[in-house]
C-alpha cells in the first residue's frame, strides 16, 4: 500500500518539510558493502555516447519545426536607466517580422513581468521579437531604437555596503560566545579574501523552442529542471500541468544557472501564443554571459583563533556578496560554523544590492567560495602555529553537524586526508622549496571538501520488460552532462539480472509524469537510483513468478543473472527471453518511488584534495602542475562516470583559482568581458596531472543504493587547495582571486 | 547570391544572403545540426568542419568563402559509422554535455590525418581551440591518442 510520510527535503542546504508518496511494501534491501554485484561499481561508458559523438544528439538549438520563427531578447545596454523611447511600430514594419512584444504590450502571461521598462542590470530584458529569420529579428530588435534616460546605479560592492543597499537583511548565525573566547586562545589570525564573479558559460546557451497546438503547449527547454520548468509555464499562461509538456532530451550544460523555464522558455511561448507559430529563443554568447547567471563575488574576513595543540577556540566568518537584484543567498559561512569542531562560531553575510543580474547556483554554490577563503586561513592558522596543514585539519575533526547537533549519516573524512597525503606525496612537500633546476617556486596545499548531497524524494521511475526480454527504464531524469541515465542504466540492470544492453534508460520528457529532481545539489543519483531499482525489483519479482509457473518450480528457487533464469539445482539454465516471449504483446511492469531518509542524521560529503603549483616569479604565473583529489561519496556505481565528474569539476575549480572573473566597469556598471574571448575558461593546454580516488564505502543511510551525489563534491576544495600551494611556494598569501599574473606580481612585490 | 557548396561529398545549390555564415547554412538550410554554435566569435570551436581537410570555424567563415572547398561536417566523418577516434572517444568517457563533441571531433579527426602519431603535446596544441566547460580534457587526449593506437598506461 503507497501512504504518505513526512519527511525533510534538502537542496543546497535549504531544508523544507514534504510530504511524499512512498511504496511501504517494497522489500528491496540495501546492497552490502563488500557485495558481490555484476554492473554495480564496474566503470560503463555512456549509453548515448555514439549518438553524442556523432553529431546526432539533438539539442535545443537543434529543433527545427515547420513555420517556426526565430525569436530574439532586446537586453539592456545600461546597468540602470528608464525607458523613455521604444519604437515598438518600427520594428514591426521591418520585413519578416511576426511579433514585437515590450514592456507591458501584448503580454499575455501571468506574474512577474520579464520585459522591462526600468533596466536595473546590463542585459536586463527589454522587449522581444519573433520573425522569420534570424537576420529579420536582429534588424527588428535595431530597429526599436530603444532610449534610456541613466538613472545612478551601483556595481561596486563598497559603495553598496557604504549605503547599506542590500537584497535582504544580513544573516548572523553564531552559537556559543564568540566576542568571549578570543581571550581562550593561544593563537588568532585574521584572514581577508576577495573572491569573483564566475560566470557558469554553458557551452550551449539558455534556449528554447515553444509550439503552441490548441490549448496545449510543448516547450523544448535547455533546463536543469524540466518539471520546474513545467510548473512555471503552466502557471504563467493559466494552464494544468497536463497540457504542458517540457523537453530535454540533451542539453549543453548548465551547472547550476539553468533552472525552470527562464526568460526564454516563457517568451517563446508568449511569442508563439501571439503569432500562432512556433518560435524559438536563443541568447547568443554575450546574452548569455550576461544574462545567464553567476557565482557572486564576495569578500570574506575570517578570524580563528585555538589553542597552541591546533584545537579551535573560537571561528568568526563575515561575507559581503554582491548579489546583484536578488536571488538565494548560499551558505557562504557553512565551513566556518561546520568544517571543524568549534564551540564558539560566528558567521555574518551581507547580501548587497547592486546593478548585476541576481546572483545564481553555480556549481556548489556558496561553499565553494566559502571553502576558498576559509581553508586559506586554516592554512594561516597552521603557519601561525608551526603545525602541518593536514595535521590541524585532523586535529579538529568533527563527527556532527555542528549546525543541527545531529550526527553525519557517514564520514570517512580522515581516510581522504590519508589517501590524499600519501597520493600527493605530501611527506616530501618541503623539498618543493628546494631551490629548482627550472627556477619556478613550487609548493603544495591541500584543503577540505565539504557538501550536502543526500537528495531524498520524491523521485519516481517505471520499468518495463518486453516479450524479447528487454527492459525500458522512464524517469525524470535530464541529463546534463553527468550519465546519470548511464547510472540508472547500470541500477537496472544490476537489479534486473540483464546486461547493460538490453537496458534502456529513458528521461528528458515530462510526459510520463514520472517526477524526476532537478539535476542540481548532486541529488539525480542519490534520489532516483533507489526508485528506479525498487522498480527494477518489482519487474524482476514477477519475471521469477512466471518462471516459476513457466517451470513448475519454486519462485524461491530461481535467480536471474547475466541475462539468465537459474534454478539453484542447476537444472533450468534459459535465456530470459524463454520466459518473456511468452508474453506476447503483454509486459512486465513495475514502478518504484524513493523513500524518505531517515530522520536524525544529516547527509553530507567530504573529500581532501591537494595541488602542487609552480610559479613563475617573473612574469606572475601560476600553473597547476598536479591535483590529487580523494572524495568520500557514499557507493561508486560507475568509475568511469564518476571520475569524469570529479575532474570535471577540478578543472573548473581550478579556473576559479586562475582565471575566471567577470569584471565590470564601476563607471558604467557594464561587464567588460562577457564574451569566451576575454572571458577565460580553460583550455586542454591548462589542464595539470590530475588523480581521482574514491573512498567508495555505502552510506548505510542512503536508501537501498548507498550512494550520495557527485556533481558538486570535486569544485568545492580545488581553489584553496592551489591558494594555499601558492602560499607555501611564494611565503605570500594573494587577498583575491583568481591568481592573474598582475595580483601575483603585486603579492610578490 | 547563388553559392555551389561540397558538403559531405554532395552538392548543394543555394541562394543565400552574401553575408551568411557557413554554420548557419549548414545548420539552418542543410539541417546538419552536429556543427553547434558556442560563441560566434571564433573563440570556442563547437563549429568546427573541414574545409578541404583543414579544421576551420565555421562562424567566421562565410558561407560563399567556402565555395570551390570540400566541407566535411561532423555527420559526414560519421557517415560509414563510428570512427575508431569516435569510438574511443566513447570508451574513454571524452565527453560530458557533449556540445562541444562534434566540434573535439572535428579537430582530432584532422590531427590524425596530418599526425597519425602525435605525442600528448601535439595533442594539446592540436585542440587548444576547442572549449570543453565540462573539462573533459584529460580524457579528450587520451581518446586521441588511443585512438592513434598509443597506449595510455
Amino acid at each position: 500500500m503507497a501512504r504518505f510520510v513526512k519527511t525533510q527535503r534538502e537542496l543546497e542546504g535549504r531544508f523544507e518539510d514534504v510530504f511524499v508518496l512512498v511504496d511501504d511494501d517494497d522489500p528491496t534491501e540495501p546492497w552490502e558493502a563488500g557485495a558481490e554485484l555484476r554492473h554495480v561499481g564496474r566503470p560503463a561508458s555512456r549509453q548515448d555516447g555514439l549518438v553524442r559523438v556523432t553529431g546526432a544528439a539533438r539539442y535545443t538549438v537543434d529543433v527545427q519545426l515547420a513555420g517556426m520563427l526565430e525569436g530574439a531578447v532586446l537586453r539592456s545596454p545600461v546597468a540602470h536607466g528608464r525607458l523613455t523611447a521604444l519604437a515598438l511600430d518600427a520594428a514591426r514594419a521591418v520585413p519578416g517580422v511576426r511579433a514585437v512584444i515590450g514592456p507591458g504590450s501584448e503580454v499575455g502571461y501571468e506574474g512577474e513581468p520579464l520585459l522591462t521598462a526600468e533596466p536595473t542590470w546590463v542585459g536586463d530584458p527589454i522587449a522581444a521579437v519573433a520573425a522569420d529569420t534570424p537576420e529579420q529579428a536582429a534588424a527588428a530588435l535595431a530597429a526599436l531604437a530603444p532610449v534610456f534616460e541613466p538613472l545612478a546605479h551601483v556595481v561596486d560592492p563598497d559603495e553598496a555596503l557604504r549605503d547599506q543597499r542590500f537584497t535582504k537583511d544580513p544573516v548572523e548565525d553564531a552559537r556559543g560566545d564568540v566576542d568571549g573566547a578570543w581571550g581562550e586562545a593561544d593563537v588568532v589570525v585574521e584572514l581577508e579574501v576577495e573572491t569573483p564573479g564566475h560566470l557558469q558559460t554553458p557551452l550551449e546557451p539558455h534556449a528554447a523552442v515553444a509550439r503552441w497546438d490548441g490549448d496545449d503547449l510543448t516547450a523544448w527547454v535547455s533546463t536543469q529542471g524540466m518539471f520546474d520548468a513545467r510548473t512555471e509555464l503552466a502557471r504563467r499562461f493559466g494552464l494544468p500541468k497536463e497540457r504542458v509538456r517540457v523537453l530535454t532530451e540533451f542539453f549543453g550544460g548548465g551547472f547550476g544557472g539553468k533552472q525552470g523555464a527562464g526568460t526564454e522558455a516563457i517568451l517563446a511561448a508568449e511569442l508563439a501564443r501571439v503569432t500562432g507559430r512556433p518560435v524559438r529563443v536563443v541568447n547568443d554568447r554575450h546574452a548569455e554571459q550576461l544574462a545567464g547567471g553567476r557565482r557572486a563575488w564576495t569578500r570574506q574576513t575570517v578570524k580563528l583563533g585555538a589553542r597552541g595543540d591546533g584545537r579551535l577556540v573560537a571561528v568568526e566568518s563575515a561575507a559581503l556578496v554582491s548579489m546583484g537584484q536578488g536571488g538565494f543567498t548560499f551558505p557562504v559561512n557553512l565551513p566556518a560554523l561546520t568544517l571543524y569542531e568549534v564551540e564558539h562560531a560566528r558567521g555574518m553575510l551581507f547580501p548587497l544590492k547592486t546593478n548585476l543580474r541576481a546572483q545564481n547556483a553555480f556549481r556548489a554554490p556558496g561553499v565553494t567560495e566559502g571553502v576558498a577563503v576559509f581553508e586559506q586561513a586554516v592554512d594561516e592558522l597552521a603557519a601561525a602555529l608551526g603545525l602541518d596543514p593536514l595535521e590541524l585539519r585532523r586535529r579538529n575533526h568533527v563527527d556532527r553537524d555542528q549546525a543541527s547537533g545531529l550526527p553525519y549519516s557517514d564520514k570517512h573524512l580522515l581516510e581522504c586526508y590519508d589517501r590524499a597525503a600519501e597520493l600527493a606525496g605530501w611527506g616530501d612537500r618541503e623539498r618543493l622549496k628546494e631551490p629548482q633546476p627550472d627556477g619556478l617556486l613550487r609548493g603544495m596545499g591541500c584543503a577540505t571538501q565539504i557538501w550536502w548531497g543526500g537528495g531524498g524524494p520524491p523521485a519516481h521511475a517505471t520499468v518495463r520488460l518486453d516479450a524479447t526480454g528487454h527492459a525500458v527504464v522512464t524517469t525524470g531524469i535530464q541529463d546534463i552532462g553527468t550519465g546519470t541515465l548511464t547510472t540508472a542504466t547500470i541500477v537496472a540492470a544490476e537489479e534486473l539480472g540483464l546486461p547493460l544492453d538490453r537496458v534502456r534508460v529513458r528521461g528528458g520528457d515530462t510526459a510520463p509524469n514520472l517526477y524526476g529532481p532537478v539535476s542540481g545539489g548532486s541529488m539525480t543519483t542519490p534520489a532516483v537510483m533507489p526508485a528506479v531499482r525498487s522498480a527494477a525489483g518489482k519487474v524482476r519479482r514477477t519475471l521469477l513468478g512466471l518462471a516459476a509457473d513457466l517451470y513448475e518450480i519454486a519462485a524461491d528457487d530461481l535467480t536471474v543473472v547475466d541475462g539468465r533464469i537459474r534454478s539453484r539445482d542447476g537444472a533450468i539454465d534459459a535465456d530470459v527471453a524463454e520466459v518473456t516471449e511468452k508474453l506476447g504483446n503483454a509486459t512486465i511492469d513495475g514502478s518504484g518511488s524513493r523513500g524518505p531518509n531517515p530522520a536524525g542524521y544529516r547527509v553530507h560529503t567530504f573529500g581532501c584534495q591537494i595541488a602542487q603549483v609552480a610559479v613563475d616569479a617573473a612574469v606572475g604565473e601560476v600553473r597547476v602542475e598536479r591535483i590529487v583529489a580523494v572524495h568520500d561519496v557514499g557507493r561508486i556505481v560507475n568509475p568511469l562516470g564518476a571520475s569524469s565528474q570529479a575532474e570535471g569539476g577540478i578543472l573548473q575549480g581550478m579556473a576559479f583559482a586562475l582565471s575566471e572573473e567577470l569584471v565590470v566597469d564601476p563607471n558604467t556598471g557594464i561587464p567588460v568581458n562577457a564574451t569566451l574571448d576575454d572571458y577565460k575558461v580553460p583550455t586542454i593546454a591548462d589542464v595539470p596531472e590530475v588523480v581521482v580516488e574514491f573512498v567508495d564505502i555505502p552510506d548505510p543511510t542512503m536508501s537501498t543504493i548507498g550512494a550520495k551525489g557527485l556533481g558538486e563534491p570535486p569544485i568545492v576544495p580545488t581553489a584553496a587547495a592551489i591558494a594555499n600551494a601558492f602560499a607555501h611556494a611564494t611565503g605570500r598569501r594573494c587577498r583575491a582571486l583568481p591568481l592573474t599574473r598582475a595580483r601575483v606580481l603585486e603579492t610578490l612585490r | 547570391m547563388r553559392v555551389a557548396l561540397d558538403v559531405n561529398g554532395e552538392r548543394h545549390v543555394l541562394d543565400v544572403s552574401d553575408t551568411r555564415r557557413l554554420v548557419d547554412v549548414l545548420r539552418d538550410d542543410l539541417g546538419l545540426t552536429g556543427t553547434k554554435v558556442g560563441c560566434a566569435e571564433g573563440a570556442c570551436g563547437a563549429c568546427a568542419v573541414l574545409l578541404d581537410g583543414r579544421p576551420v570555424a565555421s562562424c567566421l567563415l562565410l558561407a560563399a568563402q567556402a565555395e570551390g572547398c570540400s566541407v566535411t561536417t561532423i555527420e559526414g566523418i560519421s557517415r560509414g559509422g563510428p570512427t575508431p577516434l569516435q569510438e574511443a572517444f566513447v570508451a574513454e568517457d571524452a565527453l560530458q554535455c557533449g556540445y562541444c563533441t562534434p566540434g573535439q571531433v572535428v579537430s582530432a579527426t584532422a590531427l590524425l590525418a596530418s599526425l597519425p602519431q602525435p605525442t600528448p603535446e601535439q595533442v594539446r596544441a592540436a585542440m587548444v581551440g576547442n572549449l570543453c566547460r565540462c573539462g573533459a580534457y584529460p580524457r579528450i587526449e587520451r581518446a586521441v591518442l588511443r585512438a592513434s593506437g598509443q597506449g595510455v598506461d
